[in-house]
C-alpha cells in the first residue's frame, strides 16, 4: 500500500474517491448535500478514481 | 458565495493532497538535475498533462471563459488556430533540438546554438515574466477568494504561497509537475458538472444558436473583415498574429511548457509530449469556452427566467472575469461547490508553481551558474536551487502586493510578454533552421524585434490602451491590438536576423550539429504500433483540428 503512494495514478485515484465519498455519503445522509447532482457527480469521480487506482503504469525506457 | 462543512473539507483534502505529493517526491531529491531538471526521468502520460497543465493557470481558466462570454465561439481560436499547430510542430521538429543537445533549459539552448549574451537577454527577461506572472497569479486567487467567500485577502496570499512552497521546495520540479496533473484532473471533473447542467438549463445547443447572434456562434464566417465581429480581427491578422506568431511564439519557446517535454525519459516520449498534451487542448474550449458562451445565452430576454446573471462590473457593463465564478455559484449546491472552488485554487495554484519551478531552473543554471558562481559542487547548486525557490515565492508575494497597488499590472505584464514572446519564434525558428544564422543577428534581431513591438504599441490605440507615441492607429479590440504588435515584432526580428547574419560570420558546422536541422541526424521513430509514433498522432490531430474548424465554421 505504502508503495503504491510511489504511482501517481493512485495518488489521483485515492483523492477523487475521497472527494466522491464526501458527495456520495453526503447525499445519502441529507441536508444541503441531497441533491443530484452532487451524487451524479459522485459516482463519476469514483469510478474515475478506481480507474485510476487499478491503472497499471507502464515503466519506459529512459534514453 | 457560502461555503459549508463539506466544501471545506474537500479544500482541505485537496491542500493535504498537493503537500503528500510533495512529501513523496521529497526522497527522491538527491541532485540538482534531480530537483531543477526532474533528471529526465518522467513518465510520458504525466509530462504530457503536464504539458497542458502548466498553461491551464487561472487566467487561462477565468479569462477564457471571459472571452467566451465576450467574443462567443470565436475564442476557440485560440485552441484549434493558436494551440494545436505549434504544439505539433513543437514535438515533430523542435523537440529533437530541445531534448538532443542536452540543453537544461531553453536559454540554454540559446547559448548553445548562439552565445551567451543572446542566452542572458533570454534568461533574464523570462526570469522576470515568470516571477511576474507568478505574483499575479497569486493575487488574482486572493482577490477572487476575498470577492467571491469574503475571505482575507493577506491570508489567502500568504496561505496559497506557503502551501506552493512547501511542496515545490520539497519536491522540486517532480513535485509540481505531479501536482499539475491532479490539478489537471481536478479542473476538468470539477468543471465538467458544470458545463452539463448549464447548457441542459439554457436549452441544449440549439436554442443557445437561437438567441444569440450570429457572429457568437461562428468561429470563421463573420471573419472575412473587422467591423462584422467582436473581436474585431480578420481572418489573415487571426491567422499570422495568433495562429503563428503568438502560438508559435509561446508554445516552441516558452521555458514554462516547453520545460515539461524536456523532462521526459527519452527523445520520443520528448517528441510525443506536445502532442498527446495537444489532445486535451483540442477538447478543452468544451469546459473553458463553452460556458461563456452559455453563460451571455443566459442573459439573453428569453431565458431570463433561469435566473443567471453576469455580475456588473463598476463601470456598469458586464464584469466578464466574474462569469466563471458567477456560474460556479449558481449552478453549484454545497459539496459540488466546494469541488469547483476547489478547481478555481488548483488552476492558480498549478500557475503560480509552473511559474516558480521555471523561474529556479533559468535563475539557477542560466544566470546563477553561468554569471555567478561556476565549477561549484552539485550539492551547492541544489541548495541554490532550492533557495530559489524560497526567494521566488517571495518575489511572486511581493508582486501579489505590487498588483494590488498597480490596477493594470496584469495589461502591462501581457504587453510585456507580446514584446518579449512575439519575436522570439523568429530567432529559433531561423537558428533551428538556417545554418547560416549568426550570433549577432540573433542579439539584435531579438532587441530589435522587441523595440519594433513597443513601436507598434506606440503607435496604435485600443479599448484605451496603446498610442503613447502617437494614437495614429485605432484598432477596435485590445486582442486586435495584441496580435498586429506580435506580427510587427516577428517581422522585425525575422529580418533583422536575417540582414545582421548576412554580414556577419556564422558558427563553423562543427559547432552546430545537433542544433540545426541541415546538420542533425534524423530521428526515426523506434516504436513498432504506428499509434505510438510521432507522425501519425500529429496526422490525425490535425485532421481532427481542421474538422472541427469546419465543424464551428
Amino acid at each position: 500500500m505504502l508503495n503504491k503512494l510511489n504511482q501517481l495514478s493512485f495518488v489521483i485515484g485515492l483523492f477523487f474517491i475521497l472527494v466522491a465519498a464526501i458527495l456520495i455519503v453526503g447525499y445519502v445522509m441529507g441536508g444541503e448535500l441531497k441533491t443530484p447532482i452532487n451524487l451524479y457527480s459522485g459516482i463519476g469521480m469514483f469510478l474515475f478514481g478506481i480507474f485510476m487506482v487499478l491503472i497499471k503504469e507502464n515503466e519506459e525506457p529512459n534514453s | 458565495m457560502r461555503l459549508h462543512f463539506a466544501d471545506y473539507l474537500i479544500i482541505f483534502l485537496y491542500f493535504i493532497f498537493v503537500i503528500a505529493v510533495g512529501f513523496i517526491i521529497k526522497k527522491r531529491i538527491k541532485s540538482s538535475n534531480d530537483f531543477l531538471n526532474s533528471n529526465r526521468s518522467i513518465p510520458l502520460w504525466i509530462t504530457s498533462l503536464a504539458f497542458i497543465s502548466a498553461n491551464l493557470g487561472a487566467q487561462e481558466v477565468l479569462g477564457m471563459v471571459a472571452s467566451g462570454a465576450k467574443y462567443g465561439i470565436m475564442t476557440v481560436h485560440f485552441y484549434w488556430v493558436g494551440a494545436i499547430f505549434a504544439m505539433v510542430f513543437l514535438g515533430v521538429f523542435m523537440m529533437p533540438f530541445y531534448y538532443g543537445s542536452k540543453a537544461r533549459s531553453v536559454p540554454e539552448y540559446l547559448k548553445l546554438r548562439f552565445d551567451e549574451k543572446t542566452r542572458g537577454l533570454n534568461a533574464l527577461t523570462f526570469a522576470g515574466m515568470t516571477v511576474f506572472s507568478s505574483g499575479i497569479s497569486l493575487y488574482a486567487l486572493a482577490k477572487l477568494l476575498e470577492v467571491i467567500l469574503g475571505w482575507n485577502f493577506d491570508l489567502c496570499i500568504w496561505a496559497a504561497a506557503g502551501i506552493v512552497m512547501v511542496y515545490t521546495f520539497m519536491g522540486g520540479l517532480t513535485s509540481a509537475v505531479y501536482n499539475e496533473v491532479l490539478q489537471f484532473f481536478l479542473i476538468v471533473l470539477g468543471l465538467s458538472p458544470l458545463v452539463i447542467v448549464a447548457l441542459q438549463d439554457a436549452g441544449g445547443w440549439e436554442s443557445i444558436k437561437a438567441n444569440l447572434e450570429p457572429q457568437m456562434t461562428h468561429a470563421w464566417k463573420y471573419m472575412d473583415t473587422a467591423e462584422n465581429n467582436r473581436m474585431g480581427i480578420n481572418f489573415m491578422s487571426l491567422i499570422f498574429g495568433l495562429g503563428f506568431v503568438m502560438s508559435f511564439g509561446y508554445w516552441c519557446t516558452d521555458f514554462l511548457v516547453v520545460q515539461r517535454a524536456m523532462i521526459a525519459k527519452n527523445m520520443s516520449a520528448a517528441q510525443r509530449t506536445p502532442v498527446i498534451a495537444a489532445i486535451p487542448k483540442l477538447l478543452m474550449p468544451l469546459i473553458v469556452v463553452l460556458p461563456g458562451v452559455i453563460a451571455i445565452a443566459l442573459t439573453q430576454p428569453a431565458l431570463a427566467s433561469k435566473g443567471y446573471s453576469i455580475p456588473l462590473g463598476a463601470n456598469g457593463e458586464y464584469d466578464y472575469t466574474m462569469t466563471l465564478p458567477s456560474l460556479i455559484s449558481h449552478y453549484y449546491p454545497t459539496g459540488l461547490l466546494g469541488v469547483g472552488i476547489t478547481a478555481l485554487i488548483a488552476s492558480f495554484m498549478s500557475g503560480m508553481a509552473g511559474n516558480v519551478t521555471a523561474f529556479n531552473s533559468v535563475f539557477t543554471y542560466d544566470i546563477y551558474q553561468s554569471y555567478f558562481v561556476k565549477d561549484k559542487s552539485d550539492k551547492h547548486y541544489l541548495n541554490v536551487g532550492k533557495m530559489i525557490t524560497l526567494v521566488g515565492i517571495l518575489f511572486s508575494i511581493g508582486t501579489a502586493y505590487i498588483a494590488a497597488s498597480f490596477n493594470n499590472i496584469n495589461d502591462f505584464l501581457q504587453l510585456v510578454f507580446s514584446f518579449v514572446n512575439g519575436p522570439l519564434f523568429a530567432t529559433f525558428m531561423l537558428g533551428m533552421f538556417w545554418k547560416r544564422t549568426t550570433s549577432d543577428g540573433a542579439f539584435f534581431g531579438l532587441l530589435g524585434g522587441t523595440i519594433a513591438a513597443a513601436i507598434t504599441h506606440g503607435l496604435t490605440l485600443a479599448e484605451g490602451k496603446g498610442g503613447w507615441i502617437s494614437p495614429m492607429f485605432p484598432i477596435s479590440s485590445g486582442m486586435g491590438q495584441a496580435f498586429i504588435v506580435a506580427s510587427f515584432s516577428w517581422l522585425a526580428n525575422f529580418v533583422i536576423t536575417i540582414l545582421i547574419s548576412l554580414v556577419t560570420k556564422p558558427k563553423p558546422d562543427e559547432e552546430l550539429k545537433g542544433l540545426v536541422y541541415s546538420l542533425t541526424e534524423k530521428v526515426y521513430a523506434t516504436e513498432k504500433k504506428w499509434y505510438l509514433r510521432v507522425g501519425p498522432l500529429s496526422i490525425i490531430l490535425l485532421i481532427l483540428t481542421i474538422i472541427l474548424n469546419f465543424v464551428f465554421f
